[in-house]
């Protein structure tokens, strides 16, 4: 062979190395073809598991999942098919139902599009009678509220957000998580495990059968029931009780800690964030000038107004700075600096009578002994004493319940007025402290907490939704931790007495909470606000001896707290402590009664 | 003398090659829930009847007189050229390229058949007494055929079936061709990648390293040539900080390189001309030509249809749509590279099983070679047409006719081009060109194409004896 012919030659050989080479590289060397190949040929399937039923105290149905279908299908292989039956069917115009498969052509004709989202278990099955080619449904749950209340409570469950997705390996683009209330806070429990199913598919998609027959899929594994603490028939009556009025009403066992009531008003129907209308009512929802999908039970900032004079009472005394027979007097207020006025009531008073009363005088002078305290040495370590009391009665602070968006109030410190009075100020600067105004700010679920910690004299367990987990012996352990105040028993015995009588004497301010033999121990409240009329709160548990139920009530811009919101919670009272309501007058008292809300109103365009 | 020359081990390669593509195509149509056995509808069924044909036209070559191929070799090269315009006229379209012939049931693609009656004519040509490589005339003549069926084939927008005359280069270098001519190509298809993928300034410093190592080669003198790279770097060092000191908001690395090595060549074309260095000269042209062509790259790009531009650079790695363009490629990537060592056993590949790779019975059937057989089976299917080629190389060798050789070299050029491209496309190593890979690719007109052209040069070479003693 010639000298050409053998470079001829050498450069075949060389070519061939040259590919031999490169497929040992990518067969031989390089993984990631293998995985990519995988990746190609199977195809993961979610399985939906059914979401886990919510129960009230005594097994009511609070919510449920009812089965609900995705109409899908392939538009290379829909036939020939009564277009307006299945829109009947589906639920939809025939119009929408032509366009939606004619979107589902434009992006594919062999892949699976969604084209009627939802549809229900009956349409599902008229859907099997019939023969639409091409078309095929797929199992989602939906969430379903057969009592139709305690909507904010409850919350709802809404489509996954791109970040959640980023974050949370669980969720895929178009599942659905609980949004708010308990859905959300107890998502983990509810949502189950997702199951899967793994298919080995051609490039079109089109499945060929499953991977290793079968034996790689997951079966989905349904959620977990809750047991919620929340009594349904009181919760009833309470969001009865509030009708369009807004405010709040909280009910807790004392002993437990346990929610039994929860209303926030105005509410709305969990039912209508369910479905296909969900995007609109939503909409409308958000809309509302009055807010229902703000919880104002655990996101509200109330000024506490008198029913604070009872933290500021137990203060004192334990500080020694009053006793039991420390006396003030009242006449129209208390007159230094700019002074506070008060009611009309007989002078001078002890705190038994001051709590009975409310007596604005009595507070401001036990206020100003607390914070001018010789021991602290001055009025500012005085007030962070005092803050610390506060805090003890889990002011200031998250609860730390297991309620969805729960805020933490506000409780202003020497810095907050370091800041406003320029590091010059003193206990009358502070006065308005004392009878629960300035710039005091408390969730009513603090408020509630306040009455269950009085009821317990002396600590309290942190609020809970939750009863029971199914399956499991025990609920988080925070929620069996006593939360012990920093004021002794004995003080609270003397504040309670007056409590009573504020109920059961005449002069007290809660008389309208009375009822025969439930010895209900009440304090009322009155918050001036900026945005108008005063707020009407009470607070309140029965009976005296063994409370079995602390309620806090918040009627915004309700007026004085004794005649509107002392009613309500002494209703809650009786419906839970004798399963009936003696006074139907009173009921329809309250249901009668209008408020208005133009500071709400008017923020409607 | 022996009663018959024929290089039977050539032919079991060829039809080993043949049987192993039948049962590739078999794989890639398989279809496991299709009923029904066998039949001539489907693609393996219809590939069996035209491997039945081929046999039989393999039987008739071998009966023909190889006098005749001498006789029918430029009228049938005429008739092809014929063909091809017919079917620039009234051929069918298929994927954009007017390249199919349709007789009722039955289509061809004439390029493929052109190949061969390209081949054939190229060795009477080059084989008549008056050729002479030496010869303008001749060469002209010689590049002219191969020229025109490529002229009409790319008329039909078939690129890829005309690039395989490129294949016939190798016969001209047998035969002859200045080597540095295939060296300039080689620079041309060398500036023309890299272009691409580095920055000017680097490309200029290869540039000048090429020219001033060629020179080398040519001239000796090893040390001159580095002395003249540092003075040329340490210019442009100096240039550099010339500028820098004037305007340093626009220095520019190559601009600086660039004058130096102008400004060098000078010097060195005026030293050349006065002492007649030709080869130095040689070497100035080139680079100049460098310069020129890669300016030029940008123009002529700029001019190639949207996916061809998309091709290129994706095959170079500049731009990669995985979605789009580079889904073949990389669909075929996944396939073979899923193979492993020993792939995944025959009919078990997922990847063409299902349809992943597209054109996987006819352009991308590699991949299911390298899927199903893995590492082993490409090494076998690769080692057995190396050796093919190898063996058309040393049957061309062997000859003792000019005609004989020169057609040998065209089908072994032929083969090579083909499987070169073929492989290179599956794996990313060339641009997806839609050539099919002899014996495997789905069709019978390639697969006839193939049959004629090894047949014709297995009965020249059986009768070479006979014709070296004439």
């Amino acid at each position: 062979m010639g000298r050409r012919g053998k470079i001829i030659s050498s450069f075949v050989v060389a070519v061939f190395a040259i590919l031999l080479v490169r497929l040992f590289w990518i067969q031989v060397i390089d993984d990631s073809y293998k995985r990519a190949a995988q990746n190609n040929v199977l195809r993961r399937e979610v399985q939906y598991p059914p979401r886990g039923e919510v129960y009230d105290r005594n097994g009511e149905l609070l919510v449920r999942s009812i089965p609900s279908y995705d109409l899908m299908a392939i538009p290379r292989d829909v036939g020939p098919f009564d277009t307006a039956a299945l829109a009947r069917i589906a639920g939809v115009t025939t119009e929408k139902l032509r366009a939606e498969l004619e979107k589902a052509s434009r992006y594919s004709r062999r892949r699976p599009s969604l084209i009627v989202k939802q549809i229900s278990l009956e349409a599902k099955l008229l859907f099997d009678e019939g023969d639409y080619p091409g078309f095929y449904t797929v199992y989602r749950t939906m969430r379903s509220y057969p009592r139709k209340m305690a909507g904010n409570l409850l919350g709802y469950i809404g489509e996954v957000d791109a970040a959640t997705v980023a974050r949370d390996d669980y969720y895929q683009s178009g599942d659905y998580r609980g949004m708010s209330g308990i859905e959300r806070t107890y998502e983990e429990v509810l949502r189950g495990e997702k199951g899967l199913t793994v298919s080995v598919v051609d490039v079109h998609g089109i499945k060929k059968g499953p991977y290793m027959e079968g034996m790689a899929d997951v079966a989905p594994i349904p959620g977990t029931a809750i047991t919620t603490a929340l009594d349904g028939r009181l919760q009833a009556l309470g969001e009865e009780l509030m009708g369009d009025k807004v405010g709040s009403i909280i009910a807790i066992e004392p002993s437990t800690g346990e929610i039994l009531v929860m209303v926030s008003s105005p509410g709305y129907d969990p039912d209508e964030l369910v479905g296909r209308d969900r995007g609109n009512n939503y909409m409308e929802l958000l809309r509302n000038p009055r807010h229902p999908l703000f919880n104002r039970g655990v996101m509200s900032r109330y000024p506490p107004g008198s029913t604070f004079k009872l933290v500021n009472g137990l203060i004192a005394l334990q500080e020694g700075v009053v006793s039991a027979y420390t006396r003030y007097p009242c006449h129209g207020g208390y007159t230094v600096g700019r002074g506070v006025k008060c009611h009309d009531h007989r002078s001078p008073v002890n705190i038994r009578q001051a709590v009975q009363m409310s007596c604005n005088s009595y507070f401001c002078h036990a206020f100003r002994n607390i914070l001018d305290n010789p021991k602290y040495g001055g009025v500012k370590n005085a007030f962070d004493a005092w803050n610390e009391y506060v805090y003890s009665f889990g002011f200031g602070h998250s609860l730390d319940s297991d309620l969805a968006g729960e805020l933490e109030g506000f409780v202003p410190t020497r810095g907050t007025y370091d800041r406003i009075y320029r590091g010059s100020w003193n206990s009358l600067t502070l006065v308005s402290l004392s009878i629960g105004q300035g710039e005091l700010g408390c969730t009513p679920l603090q408020m509630a907490n306040l009455a269950a910690t009085i009821a317990n004299r002396g600590y309290y367990y942190t609020p809970h939704i939750v009863k029971h987990i199914d399956g499991r012996d025990s609920i988080d352990t925070r929620f069996y931790e006593k939360h012990y105040t920093k004021v002794e028993r004995r003080y609270f015995d003397m504040v309670v007495d007056g409590m009573y009588d504020a109920v059961h004497k005449d002069g007290g301010t809660g008389r309208m909470a009375y009822v025969k033999g439930l010895d209900i121990c009440g304090k009322t409240g009155t918050a001036q606000n900026p945005h108008g009329k005063d707020h009407a709160t009470f607070l309140c548990f029965a009976p005296k001896n063994d409370p079995k139920i602390a309620v806090s009530v918040y009627v915004e811009h309700g007026g004085f707290g004794g005649s509107i919101a002392a009613p309500i919670a002494s209703l809650i009272v009786e419906e839970y402590l004798t399963d009936t309501i003696s006074r139907q007058w009173l009921v329809d008292y309250v249901k009668n009664m209008k408020i208005d809300y133009p500071y709400y109103d008017r923020q409607q365009k | 003398m022996e009663k018959s020359g024929v290089d039977w081990g050539s032919v079991a390669i060829f039809f080993a090659l043949m049987l192993l593509g039948w049962t590739n195509i078999y794989a890639a149509v398989f279809d496991e829930t299709a009923t029904g056995g066998f039949s001539f509808s489907t693609r393996y069924g219809s590939q069996l009847m035209w491997i039945g044909i081929c046999v039989l036209a393999a039987v008739v070559i071998m009966k023909v007189d190889e006098i005749y191929y001498h006789i029918v070799a430029y009228p049938f090269y005429v008739f092809m050229l014929v063909v091809l315009l017919a079917t620039l006229v009234i051929g069918t379209e298929v994927n954009g390229a007017r390249s199919w012939l349709r007789f009722g049931g039955l289509s061809v693609q004439p390029a493929e058949f052109a190949k061969f009656a390209t081949a054939l004519a190229l060795a009477r040509c080059m084989s008549s007494y008056s050729f002479s490589m030496a010869g303008l005339r001749s060469r002209v003549y010689a590049i002219a055929i191969i020229l025109t069926p490529m002229a009409v084939i790319l008329l039909q927008n078939d690129a890829g079936s005309a690039m395989v005359f490129a294949s016939f280069l190798m016969v001209l270098y047998r035969e002859g061709f200045n080597g540095w001519w295939y060296v300039a190509l080689g620079m041309v298809v060398f500036l023309f990648v890299f272009s691409f993928i580095w920055t000017p300034t680097l490309l200029l410093a290869a540039i000048i390293i090429i020219c001033a190592v060629m020179e080398g080669v040519m001239n000796g003198g090893w040390i001159r040539i580095v002395r003249y790279i540092a003075g040329v770097a340490l210019g442009s060092l100096a240039i550099c900080m010339v500028w820098l000191a004037v305007s340093p908001a626009t220095v520019d690395y190559y601009y600086s390189l660039l004058a130096a090595s102008v400004l060098s060549l000078v010097a060195v074309g005026v030293y050349a001309w006065r002492n007649k260095l030709r080869n130095v000269l040689v070497c100035v042209g080139m680079f100049l030509g460098s310069l020129a062509f890669t300016g030029m790259i940008d123009t002529v790009f700029s001019h190639l249809q949207l996916h061809q531009q998309k091709r290129i650079l994706d095959l170079l790695g500049v731009e990669s749509d995985l979605q789009y363009w580079g889904y073949n490629v990389n669909q075929s990537k996944i396939a073979i590279g899923s193979g492993g060592m020993f792939g995944k056993g025959y009919l078990q590949g997922t990847q063409t099983k299902y349809d992943f790779v597209p054109e996987q019975s006819t352009d991308f059937i590699f991949c299911t070679v390298g899927e199903e057989w893995g590492f082993f089976g490409s090494v076998v299917v690769l080692g057995l047409f190396c050796w093919l080629i190898l063996r058309l190389i040393k049957m061309g060798e062997r000859q003792h006719e000019a005609f004989g050789r020169v057609y040998c070299y065209g089908v072994a050029g032929i083969f090579l081009f083909h499987v070169m491209v073929n492989v290179g496309m599956t794996i990313g190593l060339m641009p997806v060109i839609g050539i099919p890979l002899p014996l495997f690719s789905y069709g019978g007109s390639s697969l006839f194409a193939f049959t004629l052209l090894f047949f014709v040069a297995v009965k020249l070479d059986s009768r070479r004896r006979e014709n070296g003693e004439l």
